[in-house]
């Protein structure tokens, strides 16, 4: 047969196949085409890969070879949509892998020590006014420590910033810290400034937290702090110290990518680390929640820490009886 | 295509469940830049709309207004991207405009986490503005390290005109088709480079054609024994014309009808230089749409 024959013959097909491409494309795939049309676009589209395995057979003109390569992956992309949310599957990964890639990984170890050692330093500096008196104006700067006086001067009972006020401040936390949080973990990748960034934030935080358990400070302004931070600090502080830590995770694959490429290695570790991070987005959400609506509420102190409290429980189940080390683990990684 | 994939440029090679091998072309960042552009201009206007959306209710209820307003900014500025691409099977407003697609390194879809994982880490590849372009330039396939992260390529999707058959404009073609040896046997290599001529041989003035075409002409006519001051652009076309669009027993009923159109056989000389050739509906040749 002679090729002018067959593509008189197929052209149809294709063309057809092109217009319900088209009109699956115009929908964004959002709408699903009637069920005979359905049938009869993948008909059409195994016909088209046919068509183009055997082309070379066929000899076709490289025009139309081209033409039939950009049409059975555009219809290839009709026909393999991304996945839906998937509870099942979203649930596994989130219960299951994440808390056993997290418990054993040196990486993160390093970063909560890294954190909460430098957290705890800075904390006991600002705090000992006697021995270092200039360490917390140096650090938090004089004007940040006035200004933090002034926002924290009142009792947080919800009275005097009327409701008004309060949803706004809930915006901002939401905005600002959340997205502090998740800068925290991009830059984690680059190493040095993810680093920088993870160090100001611990001897920021901690200065800021010495600061205001200082004695003299506590009984004005200092109760009132504590008071506001206490019920979303832990979902907070471990979503950063668990951000920053897989951000170094990934930053230590390419700079140490043992046997690896480093872009091999990079992807390896992307692929393992992916719901790890999705997981410190979800604390993030969860966070920022308490933190915009309980937290500047006028609920009472007990009720909060018993939220501080429910949460480092849920916390440490999650990371160490979840992520604790199986006997399934070493089967389960020698089949993968 | 096999040989194709082997190829220094941006096509990659994807095997699709139905074992069947297809390319796509790989999105360098001058492509992408501007879809990018695209996507950062719609989250200023979204926002900027949110705003003034929201002036009615900042005279009721400025707190609330406030809130949604600073939230909003969050989530669109921080997952506008993934959220679409998750949606939309790999794209976002400025990707559908420019026609390009995130999938996955093996060519399949993205899933969600990686959609909003990749987008995450922009703030990573914005860093310092090169840090990005760097990553790009350093693999073959154009990640920056959010898609190196999340396993993702971006790749172009074109659009590809079905041009079906080069059209022949002079029939004279056809008439020397009847002159070729029957017994020649157009090779499968040959056959691919007169399907490549011919489509491209409108793009050329006719002494260039003549210069592309003398290296495979001269040797044939050669071997035919026709006449060595034959046109070669009229030999490679009549050879196209046998291989791709008519056999031998159409040759001599077209040949018939050629010869009532034009007169008697003339010399296949070469057209005088400067010389416009004849177009005109092309026996045979398939009409592109």
């Amino acid at each position: 047969m002679k090729v002018i024959e067959l593509l008189e013959r197929r052209r149809q097909n294709w063309q057809e196949l092109e217009r319900l491409c088209d009109r699956l494309q115009m929908s964004g795939g959002m709408v699903a085409l009637p069920p005979p049309e359905t049938a009869r676009f993948a008909a059409l589209y195994r016909a088209a890969c046919a068509d183009l395995a055997l082309s070379d057979a066929y000899q076709l003109p490289q025009n139309t070879v081209q033409y039939l390569h950009r049409l059975v992956g555009r219809a290839h992309n009709q026909l393999y949509q991304s996945r839906r949310f998937d509870i099942a599957a979203w649930s596994r990964m989130l219960l299951y892998d994440v808390p056993q890639q997290v418990f054993g990984d040196r990486c993160v170890q390093a970063m909560f020590l890294f954190f909460w050692g430098t957290f705890f330093l800075s904390a006991w500096l600002a705090y000992d006014k006697p021995t270092w008196p200039e360490y917390a104006e140096t650090v938090i700067g004089h004007e940040q420590i006035q200004a933090l006086e002034e926002m924290y001067k009142d009792p947080i009972d919800g009275s005097d910033r009327g409701g008004e006020e309060n949803t706004a401040m809930a915006g901002f936390y939401i905005w600002h810290n959340a997205g502090i949080g998740l800068q925290c973990f991009a830059f984690g990748l680059l190493v040095v400034p993810g680093l920088l960034i993870s160090a100001f934030n611990a001897i920021f935080l901690g200065a800021a937290f010495g600061y205001m358990a200082r004695p003299d400070v506590y009984a004005q302004q200092g109760q009132n702090f504590f008071h506001f931070v206490t019920a979303h600090g832990p979902f907070e502080l471990t979503a950063i110290v668990l951000s920053a830590g897989s951000g170094l995770r990934l930053g230590m694959a390419w700079i140490m990518p043992g046997a690896w490429s480093r872009t091999a290695s990079l992807m390896r570790w992307g692929r393992k680390m992916m719901p790890v991070m999705m997981s410190a987005v979800i604390m993030f959400m969860i966070a920022a929640l308490i933190e915009g609506f309980l937290s500047p509420s006028g609920a009472q102190y007990w009720l909060k820490a018993a939220v501080a409290i429910v949460s480092t429980v849920i916390l440490v189940l999650y990371f160490g009886v979840l992520g604790f080390p199986r006997g399934g683990r070493v089967l389960a990684e020698a089949r993968a | 295509m096999a040989q194709r994939a082997e190829q220094l440029d941006s096509i990659i090679r994807v095997i699709t469940p139905e074992n069947i091998a297809f390319e796509y072309r790989v999105a360098g960042p001058f492509r992408r830049l501007p879809a990018y552009l695209i996507d950062l201009v719609v989250i200023f206007v979204l926002c900027f709309a949110i705003s003034i959306f929201l002036i009615p209710l900042l005279f009721v209820s400025p707190g609330t207004a406030m809130f949604i307003q600073l939230v909003s900014w969050f989530a669109i500025g921080w997952f506008y991207c993934g959220v679409l691409e998750a949606i939309f099977n790999g794209q976002t407003l400025g990707k559908w405009l420019l026609g390009l697609r995130t999938v996955n390194y093996d060519g399949l879809p993205i899933n969600a986490l990686q959609a909003i994982v990749r987008n995450l880490l922009r703030y990573a590849d914005t860093f310092l503005v090169m840090a990005g372009l760097l990553v790009m330039a350093m693999n073959s396939r154009f990640q920056r390290l959010g898609d190196l992260v999340a396993g993702t390529i971006v790749i172009v999707e074109e659009r590809h005109w079905l041009t079906g058959i080069a059209k022949l404009d002079d029939p004279r073609a056809i008439q020397l088709a009847a002159h070729l040896p029957p017994n020649f046997v157009i090779s499968r290599s040959l056959a691919k480079a007169l399907a490549t001529y011919v489509e491209r041989r409108r793009f050329f003035h006719p002494v260039r054609r003549r210069e592309v075409a003398k290296h495979l002409a001269e040797p044939l006519l050669a071997r035919f024994g026709l006449p060595l001051d034959t046109s070669y652009d009229l030999l490679l076309c009549s050879l196209y014309y046998r291989k791709f669009i008519a056999d031998r027993g159409a040759d001599e009923r077209q040949f018939a009808a050629a010869t009532q159109a034009v007169g008697p056989p003339p010399g296949y000389g070469q057209p005088p230089y400067g010389q416009q050739p004849v177009y005109g509906p092309g026996p045979g040749g398939y009409q592109p749409r």
